[in-house]
């Protein structure tokens, strides 16, 4: 699931997948439980966390901790309603690929990476071998590195299990529903980041297996231009990772035409190699440009 | 369209091993992550470079009915920015031409 880059959450090119003013409502109609103390500090996505500089309120908290989790329920669910309709095209693909429901279950609930796990399966449908679809999918979730070390003070002094399901929980959606609610001035932290994440594998889940399901039902994916699902929707993925410097990805276009229409190497290989020289033309440039 | 893929699970194990231990890293090296500079530059640019790699894999392994649908997805996802608009423009775009060109 990959709908926004380890940059700001309030990016005006953040994927719209229906934000904001619905979850103003809901959490003033619950009577906000955050605590108003504007924590700018934290709210900066990649801003070295200072020790002791967010104490964590809800550390020791009594119902504080359910309260918060479910306002990260309530708070993802527009967004959840984006990952549903993904899950059910990635369901489709899931079944081009002769994969049951069982196994589409266990791949969402161990991987929980939903862009990753199309480009996988996409490229294995594509008769890509497995090694080179797996190093594809590696690669994109590389992002998770620096999404999961900007808010580690989230993490800080929680015991070892709740670390291991906060990391695994945490994707791109709501890590970015953090950030942005904490740049609000709502003090939230593990368990709306859990909350967010638990009700993100929920939905996931249920959307994917359902997919697989209702793909028996349709003979030939392809006659309804089901294909083109992914392409279409990884357009907009692409739409919503944009930060305004062109030569990145003008490099791995060219890279990726030159490869694919030369027939030089096989596309999922031309797809991290287009990939890794855009990042390198990236970091190459001068000027910070997110 | 279908088609076996050998054994699955090998290739969720292995990559779900990777991912969480992207994640994990992350939390547990924390500081020590470039923040700024070429590598951090480098690694922020990676996922919309992949993309858009992607992207140009998909359209260009299809033919002009493929160019043309993914230059209308590509105007309704600029002007948009909503993903589900964008996949089910893109659906119903190659369904037309598919059908009917």
């Amino acid at each position: 699931m990959l709908k926004n880059t380890p940059n700001s959450p309030d990016d005006p090119n953040t994927l719209n997948i229906g934000n904001s003013p619905n979850i103003r409502n809901i959490r003033n109609r619950l009577g906000d439980p955050g605590h108003q103390s504007p924590d700018k500090e934290s709210a900066a996505p990649l801003a070295p966390a200072e020790e002791g500089s967010s104490p964590d309120v809800f550390q020791e908290g009594s119902s504080v901790p359910r309260s918060e989790f479910w306002l990260g329920v309530l708070d993802i669910s527009p967004l959840a309603l984006g990952v549903a309709i993904y899950g059910l095209a990635f369901g489709l693909l899931a079944a081009q690929a002769a994969m049951d429901e069982l196994e589409t279950g266990v791949m969402g609930a161990l991987v929980f990476a939903g862009s990753s796990q199309i480009v996988v399966v996409e490229r294995l449908v594509a008769g890509a071998g497995a090694v080179s679809a797996v190093v594809a999918g590696i690669a994109l979730n590389l992002r998770l590195l620096l999404v999961t070390a900007s808010i580690r003070e989230v993490f800080r002094g929680r015991p070892l299990w709740q670390q291991l399901l906060g990391a695994h929980l945490t994707t791109d959606e709501n890590w970015a529903l953090m950030l942005a609610t904490r740049a609000r001035g709502v003090t939230v932290g593990y368990w709306y980041l859990v909350g967010g994440g638990g009700a993100l594998l929920v939905t996931w889940l249920i959307a994917t297996v359902c997919g697989v399901l209702f793909a028996s039902a349709i003979p030939e994916p392809r006659a309804l231009g089901m294909d083109f699902a992914f392409t279409a929707a990884f357009i907009a993925i692409a739409r919503s990772l944009w930060r305004g410097d062109l030569w990145p990805w003008l490099t791995s276009v060219a890279v990726v035409a030159l490869v694919v229409l030369g027939k030089l190497l096989d596309p999922s290989h031309a797809l991290v190699l287009g990939g890794v020289l855009g990042a390198v033309m990236a970091s190459w440039r001068k000027e910070e440009t997110a | 369209m279908t088609q076996a893929v050998a054994d699955i699970y090998p290739v969720i194990f292995i990559l779900a091993l990777a991912t969480f231990s992207i994640r994990l890293s992350g939390v547990l090296l924390g500081q020590r992550l470039p923040q700024s500079g070429r590598w951090a530059r480098g690694l922020k640019a990676l996922p919309g470079c992949l993309i858009i790699s992607l992207v140009s894999v998909l359209v260009l392994s299809g033919g002009p009915r493929e160019w043309l649908a993914g230059a209308v997805a590509t105007a309704v996802a600029l002007l948009s920015r909503s993903l589900p608009l964008t996949m089910a423009t893109g659906i119903a775009t190659i369904w037309l031409l598919r059908h009917f060109f």
